[in-house]
């Protein structure tokens, strides 16, 4: 293991190198064999054949994940090292901020390569949505257990049992996205908020074609070729691309989906994000190192905020709290972004976000500030579309943005990226990107 | 002991019989209160009416203090008035609705009304308010609120507006009177030039539900003190230290209780002879309790080392402790007098002298009166001196104090349901129930709610005020 040098100082900065993610597909399909650590080992070994380096220079995998495999092995991060084939001294840790998990993720490597702890760090998420657990009812085990674990149970008493069992007691409970202390379905609090605000049904279709076509445009022009790697699942097929994403969906056909979340509401699943599956990963680096290893940085972290909000009052608008904030850590104003990149975990509250993000009356009551720092009209933001379209692994999606972003600012004349993420508990998290 | 025809009231069925049947019962409306300690949005989900004079000048106050607090606001006036709501709605999370001065409130069930007549120059400008409630008192919601804000008529600029300013309370009493039934109260604030920015918490408390028990008041908002550099809405009193005298039993109790669930480190007081309860209390709350007589030689410089022993200043005084030694005059003997008069009126003013030193600047001294101050009672000449010396000692001492930013008020308890008043006769306890708009007694918690208030750092616009806390009674009004 690389020895951990100290800090030379404070001009240490953390550059993202590279990155890689998995197709992201809907949950219940082709990746449904393929728990959350298995999409992170296919995350991360993908990451170091695409960018290649001795393997003893990396020393620490800071992963992310929300649906853990069933409290066998909470600390995926280290699974992940072990599946992937890292060398057993890459220590590890895990950390779970809902869907800002790996933004998360990716700061706290940064943090430690700032500091001098590392100089190479692997850090992202994964979600297997389809791998969440399923509950059985605790009746189930009530009747179950005394037949199961008694060692001197015969046929007769099993089939006893199967004569006992009702249809409530086999009938698995519906996992949900609930907010434990308001007891809403995300996708409520976000129908609330919609209501609250204003926003059209065909403001939210509108923008979900948006992020349809962006997307779509994204894949056939080959711009997301260079970031996801194809996946070999169980049963033996090969995924190439996301399989959310409508390149040929139309406003008439959002118009005619059902509301989802409430009656007569405006939400419907077409510009909400779907259950996924999928994991992105990342390569990052002191820039010395980068440098020393012959990487040519993509970005690097220029300030990051994280916040929290009232879960009963509006659950998904912190990113207009935390996006103000990055950019004031940065000494940056809304002028100065070139991209804004928003995590759509509805179309809904995206616009929510932005008519705060563009309200001066918000900026003085809730950031103390004269007006507001950024203005920014629906189509300004989210080049390449976004989770609505793509999909919303939950622990991964921070990761695919800052991927696509460190991408796009190397790319192009573009010299600052500004990225917002909502999440359940009503926490929110924004980073500030720079070209190098 | 309880009060029946509550009771009633909370059944459902019974009130439908009592309906059909047309029983003469004046059923009272039972009361919403807040139980928990105060949210930060007291006001969500519940739909307000704003409207205002051409001139009036409180919209921007106004609108910050509805949508802070969760409300969604309906909201007529000029253009310009209407861009603050719609501005402060969106920093919120809502949309502010125009409407108009006169429509009716179609769709939604308001649980707060309140005009805006600042500025008025003449009676005629009153027309207005009255258009503004006629059009709409009918659909307030039950526990619901009145309030309205005008200048004061003292220092008015001239006959007119002065006229104005005092007519607008006649009003607001009778609204009072209407809206009682409902459980609904009425409130007039008198908002001083200058002092708009402190109308806001202000506000906030008379329309949320922890201001059930008071109606028919004229509450002065003054800009004599200087507000605080930042206060928190919830747990307004974090690491504050307050001592309550008579903190045992009844009354005393509920506002230490109150005062723990807003932050406060509270210092329970009473006689040795409570010790049990006032131990028992503190425990509760996570205070400290002081068994200690007022009337005792050294009772402030106990109560001084006390609070100084903690390393702790005096954040705030609640004056709670008191006595009824009740006889008719003629009957009255030395001792009785000297008792009411020393435990009620002058411990307090001994205490407060030796304490003053202790409160730093922002600190509060609430006081309990009663309406037996305000109009006196048949057997308690004793008890009604005392306690009108109280609101004496508040006013003469609140320009005083002001300098030093510290704020001192009068509470004035109308029929609170209490172990004192459980012992009055039945005929005169009904009579003293029932005589007031909300038609039932108040509770313990309504009185704490208020004297919380008026401990905390954003109460910094009321000084020398006493505010009754009586369901708009009649006596003495």
């Amino acid at each position: 293991m690389a020895a951990k040098k100290s800090a030379a100082g404070s001009n240490r900065r953390a550059v993202i190198v590279g990155g890689v993610r998995t197709p992201f597909i809907r949950a219940f399909g082709p990746f449904t064999r393929l728990n959350t650590i298995d999409l992170g080992t296919k995350a991360v070994k993908g990451l170091i054949e695409k960018f290649p380096l001795p393997l003893k220079e990396i020393e620490s995998v800071v992963w992310g994940g929300t649906i853990l495999p069933g409290g066998v092995a909470v600390n995926i991060g280290r699974e992940i090292v072990f599946d992937a084939g890292l060398p057993m001294e890459v220590e590890s840790f895990t950390v779970v901020r809902a869907c800002t998990t790996s933004i998360l993720s990716a700061t706290l490597a940064a943090s430690m390569i700032e500091r001098g702890d590392a100089d190479v760090i692997i850090a992202g998420g994964s979600d297997s949505t389809s791998g969440v657990e399923v509950r059985m009812p605790p009746t189930l085990v009530h009747k179950a257990a005394p037949v199961v674990m008694s060692a001197k149970s015969t046929p007769s008493d099993y089939l006893k049992l199967l004569s006992k069992l009702r249809k409530d007691d086999i009938v698995p409970g519906r996992p949900s996205i609930r907010e434990r202390t308001t007891g809403e379905l995300m996708g409520e609090s976000a129908e609330k908020m919609a209501a609250r605000n204003e926003i059209s049904r065909e403001a939210q279709d509108a923008f979900a074609l948006q992020s349809h076509l962006r997307a779509a445009k994204a894949i056939s022009s080959g711009r997301f070729a260079q970031e996801v790697i194809p996946v070999e699942t169980p049963d033996g097929e090969t995924v190439y691309t996301d399989n959310i994403v409508r390149g040929d969906t139309t406003l008439e056909k959002l118009a005619k989906l059902k509301p989802a979340f409430a009656q007569g509401g405006t939400l419907t699943a077409g510009n909400s994000s779907s259950l996924t599956d999928g994991g992105a990963a990342l390569l990052l680096m002191s820039e010395e190192k980068a440098k020393a290893l012959g990487f040519k940085p993509l970005a690097a972290f220029k300030s990051w905020s994280y916040d929290a909000v009232d879960p009963w009052d509006q659950l998904l608008i912190g990113p207009a709290i935390s996006m103000p904030r990055a950019l004031a850590k940065a000494g940056m104003t809304g002028d100065d972004v070139d991209i804004v990149d928003i995590h759509e975990a509805f179309a809904a509250q995206v616009l929510c976000v932005l008519k705060a993000l563009n309200s001066d009356a918000f900026a003085r009551e809730r950031l103390g500030l004269d007006k507001a720092v950024m203005k920014r009209d629906p189509e300004q933001i989210n080049i390449h579309g976004g989770s609505v379209a793509l999909g919303h692994p939950f622990a991964a999606t921070g990761a695919r943005m800052i991927l696509t972003m460190a991408n796009e600012l190397a790319l192009g004349n573009q010299q600052t990226a500004l990225l917002g993420v909502c999440a359940g508990g009503a926490l929110s998290a924004a980073l500030v990107l720079e070209a190098v | 002991m309880p009060d029946y025809l509550l009771e009633l009231s909370k059944n459902p069925a019974a009130r439908n019989a009592v309906k059909k049947l047309n029983l003469p019962l004046p059923l009272p409306e039972n009361l919403k209160r807040i139980t928990g300690p105060w949210p930060e949005q007291p006001l969500a989900g519940l739909a307000v009416d704003v409207g205002h004079l051409p001139t009036a000048a409180l919209a921007p106050f106004l609108a910050k203090a509805l949508c802070s607090a969760g409300a969604t606001v309906y909201a007529s006036g000029s253009k310009s008035q209407f861009a603050h709501y719609q501005d402060s709605a969106t920093a919120w999370g809502r949309i502010a609705k125009s409407v108009e001065a006169d429509a009716k409130s179609t769709g939604y069930k308001p649980h707060g009304m309140i005009f805006d007549v600042t500025n008025a120059q003449s009676p005629e400008d009153l027309k207005a308010m009255y258009a503004f409630y006629n059009a709409r008192l009918r659909s307030l919601a039950s526990s619901g609120r009145v309030l309205i804000c005008a200048r004061p008529f003292e220092g008015a600029k001239d006959l007119g507006a002065a006229v104005a300013s005092r007519a607008v309370e006649g009003f607001m009493r009778s609204v009072g009177k209407e809206i009682g039934k409902k459980g609904a109260t009425a409130i007039l604030l008198y908002v001083d030039e200058g002092a708009e920015e402190r109308l806001i918490p202000v506000a906030r408390f008379f329309l949320s539900h922890a201001s059930a028990y008071v109606s028919g008041q004229p509450v002065r908002i003054s800009n004599a003190v200087t507000p605080p550099q930042a206060f928190s809405n919830t747990r307004s009193l974090d690491g504050k230290s307050v001592l309550v005298t008579g903190a045992a039993q009844g009354i005393g109790r509920q506002i230490a209780i109150r005062l723990a669930l807003e932050g406060a480190r509270v210092i329970c007081m009473d006689r040795p002879a409570e010790e049990k309860a006032t131990a028992e209390l503190a425990r509760q709350i996570k205070g400290s309790a002081l068994h200690l007589d007022i009337t005792d030689k050294d009772a402030a410089k106990v109560m001084a080392d006390h609070v100084a022993k903690h390393g702790r200043k005096l954040d705030a005084l609640i004056h709670n402790a008191g006595v009824t030694r009740d006889k008719m005059l003629v009957n009255m003997d030395e001792q009785r007098w000297d008792m009411a008069m020393t435990i009620n009126l002058m411990a307090v003013m001994e205490t407060t002298d030796s304490l003053l030193p202790l409160m730093p600047a922002d600190a509060r001294i609430v006081c309990l009166s009663s309406i037996a101050g305000i109009a006196g009672n048949p057997g308690q000449t004793n008890y009604a001196t005392s306690k009108a010396g109280i609101i004496g000692m508040v006013k003469a001492l609140a320009p005083i104090l002001s300098k030093k930013g510290i704020c001192i008020n009068a509470v004035a308890p109308g029929f609170i349901e209490t172990r004192m008043t459980a012992a009055i006769p039945l005929a005169t306890r009904e009579a003293g129930r029932r005589l007031c708009s909300l038609g039932q007694g108040g509770l313990p918690e309504d009185v704490a709610q208020v004297v919380t208030f008026l401990s905390t750092p954003q109460a910094s616009g009321i000084t020398g005020e006493a505010i009754r806390i009586c369901g708009q009674n009649f006596i003495g009004a």
